[in-house]
């Protein structure tokens, strides 16, 4: 099976992917750092971001919210699309990129909880202050959210006083509380001591197993061989393989694929 | 419990806004009636204006004259007072109407000002150390050090006889200067340095020559398109002259008639002698001087420090903007106000200002200049706490879909916060210090009062000494508080 034709297959199964990127294009100053960046993902599956260090990839991932914002091209989710390449008013560019960014949720390296606030009220800080929604209602999701991810008994933490895979988790759990139609990771586990990446892990496949729609940005091999629907193989600012785990990472096509992945599994 | 730890900094703003809002109201002077007439003096300066140290009324030579001439023309009296060197500014920017502070006539003060028939006849005198044989006439002067108020027309005749003059606020300063052999000389009037020996008994300085020619006259003084306020004056002078009652006042001060010409030649003053002991002149001045503290002091501190908060905060803001149109101002106010003596921008405010017909009256235009000042250095203090806060924290915000000011409101400015505290602790602290900086804008504040006692009383050390001491104890209650906030900021960092 061709890189080509899953992606076609997956468009015929599902009417429209949620997720549609369209020739996306960044530089910083003179270096170009993203050039014809095209990729769809269908609701429900995950995919995963490979690359050495430098290739774009958390770039691109930061691109589908906004942190960056591209010179050019199309993200679309499910029905907000922006086109970054359109000259607007300042307003309606920070209109435009609000709207896209309701769309997702992410989960950062660094966590990024807010450290001021509890475990509970990380979770509930978006849904209650930036969507507006009853705190009665917000509250017992939440809950139920730090129950899922095994922290139930920490609510009234605060995120110092967690453990580097607990602060992660809660990181994940905040994420979900947004109740996002996309979930963002930017290597999720790289910061967290080796014993601490198995629990995070986890709760990504238990995500992926409820369907959720997901992008993760990481280089563990292993979960993107278990995981992953679709792998996209990015090097120098442009996708240079793509296709299913089980081709892209037991049977790449490109030499600079099979290079990364012999780094990556036997760095000796 | 979310709701208290949200609003903890707004709820002190406000809460510290609204305390100093109370506290000034409850301060003002009560609605002027049909003819107020604003007295400009310097309650320092006995025996012609100062506080009776048992009553902290205000009394002497001066002001007993004004007020039986304004009960005589019918007006109704408020006094101001301030040190000399700013009472000609108040006059020119119309917050007072007439001085009653011993002015005495000379020809460009003439030209500038109406001035009453004259109620006080002095002779210049040359004041040096007991020990001082070589200075007996006005030649002797030259090079000499000497101090005087700036502005006095003594300070004129100091400069004209070759004098080095040094600016001081009061002759009790000027005397103490010349004690402690600071200086080398002083010149002044032959009544108040009378008064000035017999009240501090000092036999360390003696009068050492007369002023020659330089028999002086003292009048109030109005502005110069004041004529109707000094003919009312005049006649009241005239009407006091004539049944006796000018005479009386001046008796009672100087047992001598000095408001009629050569009457002042007998003046004595031993009666003003006060044999009050050092600890008795604390113990009078402390209540007045406390008082001052929480109505003056106090409130200024509070009311200027809430009010240059929420403006540092704007021009922070505005400084870290990427648009120009907010950016650059805030930086060109920021440079403007750490680039000026506070001081230099107080009397801008106060005496500058009416000159565009902008005029505040003394309180409002002391907060006004201090929450300015304090706005300029909070500004950048907030600024770099904001920068400190990780940029992570606003990316995190923004992925949970919250905007510019929620995202500052809710996550950056908390978080600046306890970064802030201590540098912005420092910054009030300063500001306590600063508001005794006030009284040069005529706002009686608490070491004003310090200054009235110590005129009156010629008792320094005790005096300034407690003056330190109640800087240090608000400054001390301020540090305090300063470190219970850092622990509650601080509880989420174990």
């Amino acid at each position: 099976m061709s890189t080509d034709e899953s992606t076609d297959e997956s468009t015929d199964e599902s009417t429209t992917p949620l997720l549609e990127v369209t020739d996306l294009r960044k530089s910083f100053g003179d270096q170009e750092v993203l050039r014809d960046i095209d990729f769809t993902v269908e609701q429900g599956t995950v995919t995963v971001l490979l690359g050495p260090s430098g290739s774009g990839k958390t770039t691109v991932l930061r691109s589908l919210n906004a942190l960056e914002v591209p010179d050019a091209g199309v993200v679309r989710i499910e029905d907000v699309e922006v086109d970054f390449g359109q000259a607007r008013s300042r307003r309606d560019a920070d209109r435009d990129l609000a709207r896209l960014r309701r769309q997702s949720a992410m989960v950062f390296q660094a966590h990024h909880l807010f450290p001021h606030r509890t475990v509970l009220q990380n979770l509930t800080e978006g849904p209650i202050h930036a969507q507006g929604r009853p705190e009665a209602e917000v509250v017992p999701e939440a809950r139920v959210l730090l129950e899922q991810v095994g922290l139930a008994d920490r609510e009234d933490a605060y995120p110092s006083q967690l453990s580097g895979g607990q602060q992660q988790r809660v990181g994940i759990a905040r994420a979900l509380a947004l109740k996002p139609r996309l979930m963002l990771f930017d290597e999720p586990t790289s910061a967290l001591d080796p014993e601490l990446v198995g629990e995070v892990l986890g709760v990504m496949k238990d995500l992926a197993a409820e369907g959720w729609t997901m992008v993760v940005v990481t280089h563990e091999i292993r979960f993107a061989q278990q995981v992953a629907d679709q792998v996209l193989f990015l090097d120098d600012g442009v996708i240079a393989e793509r296709g299913p785990a089980s081709q892209v990472i037991e049977d790449p096509r490109e030499a600079r694929t099979r290079q990364f992945l012999h780094r990556i599994l036997d760095p000796l | 419990m979310t709701h208290r730890r949200r609003t903890l900094a707004l709820l002190m703003a406000w809460g510290a806004l609204l305390l100093g809002l109370v506290a000034p109201a409850a301060a003002e002077e009560p609605a002027p009636a049909a003819t107020v007439v604003r007295v400009g003096t310097e309650g320092t300066y006995p025996p012609f204006t100062f506080h009776d140290p048992d009553t902290d009324e205000l009394t002497g030579y001066d002001i007993d004259v004004i007020r039986e001439v304004g009960k005589r023309a019918g007006w109704d009296l408020q006094f101001v007072e301030a040190q000399f060197d700013s009472i000609f500014p108040a006059l020119d920017a119309g917050r007072i109407d007439v001085i009653a502070n011993q002015i005495s006539l000379n020809p460009e003060r003439e030209a500038k000002y109406a001035f009453s028939t004259p109620y006080t006849f002095s002779q210049g005198v040359i004041v040096t150390a007991a020990d001082t044989d070589d200075i007996t006439t006005l030649e002797d002067l030259r090079g000499k050090t000497m101090a005087q108020s700036s502005t006095s027309n003594w300070a004129q005749v100091a400069r004209d006889a070759g004098g080095d003059v040094r600016s001081v606020e009061s002759l009790a300063q000027a005397a103490e200067l010349l004690e402690q052999g600071r200086v080398d000389a002083l010149v002044n009037d032959n009544i108040a340095v009378l008064d000035y020996l017999a009240a501090s008994g000092s036999t360390d300085v003696k009068i050492a020559g007369v002023v020659e020619g330089e028999e002086t006259q003292q009048a109030l003084a109005f502005a110069k398109s004041d004529t109707a306020l000094r003919d009312q004056a005049d006649q009241a002078l005239a009407d006091m002259a004539k049944d006796g009652t000018l005479t009386e006042i001046s008796e009672s001060y100087f047992k001598a008639d000095v408001s009629v010409k050569d009457g002042g030649g007998e003046a004595d003053l031993s009666g003003r002698d006060s044999d009050k002991g050092s600890w008795q002149v604390v113990q009078d001045a402390t209540g007045p001087m406390l008082k001052a503290l929480v109505q003056y002091t106090i409130t200024l501190s509070l009311l200027s420090m809430a009010l240059g908060l929420v403006l540092a905060l704007l021009v922070a803001l505005a400084r870290l903007s990427t648009r120009p149109w907010l950016h650059w101002p805030a930086r060109a106010f920021i440079s403007l106000i750490r680039g000026t003596p506070l001081l230099v921008q107080l009397f801008i405010v106060f005496y500058g200002l009416p000159q565009a017909g902008i005029k505040f009256e003394s309180y409002p235009a002391a907060v006004l200049a201090l929450s300015l000042n304090v706005a300029a250095y909070a500004a950048e203090i907030i600024r770099s706490s904001i920068l400190s806060v990780p940029k992570g924290q606003s990316e995190a915000a923004a992925t949970v879909g919250m905007g510019y000011a929620l995202t500052m409101r809710r996550i950056v400015l908390p978080q600046a916060a306890r970064t802030a505290v201590p540098p912005l602790s420092n910054t009030f602290i300063s500001l306590v210090k600063d508001t005794s900086l006030a009284s040069g804008i005529l706002v009686a504040d608490m070491f004003r009062v310090a200054q009235n006692y110590a005129g009156a009383t010629t008792e320094y050390l005790p005096l300034y000494t407690l003056a330190a001491l109640f800087y240090w104890i608000v400054c001390a209650v301020l540090s305090f508080g300063q470190s219970r906030l850092e622990t509650r900021l601080e509880r989420h960092t174990l």
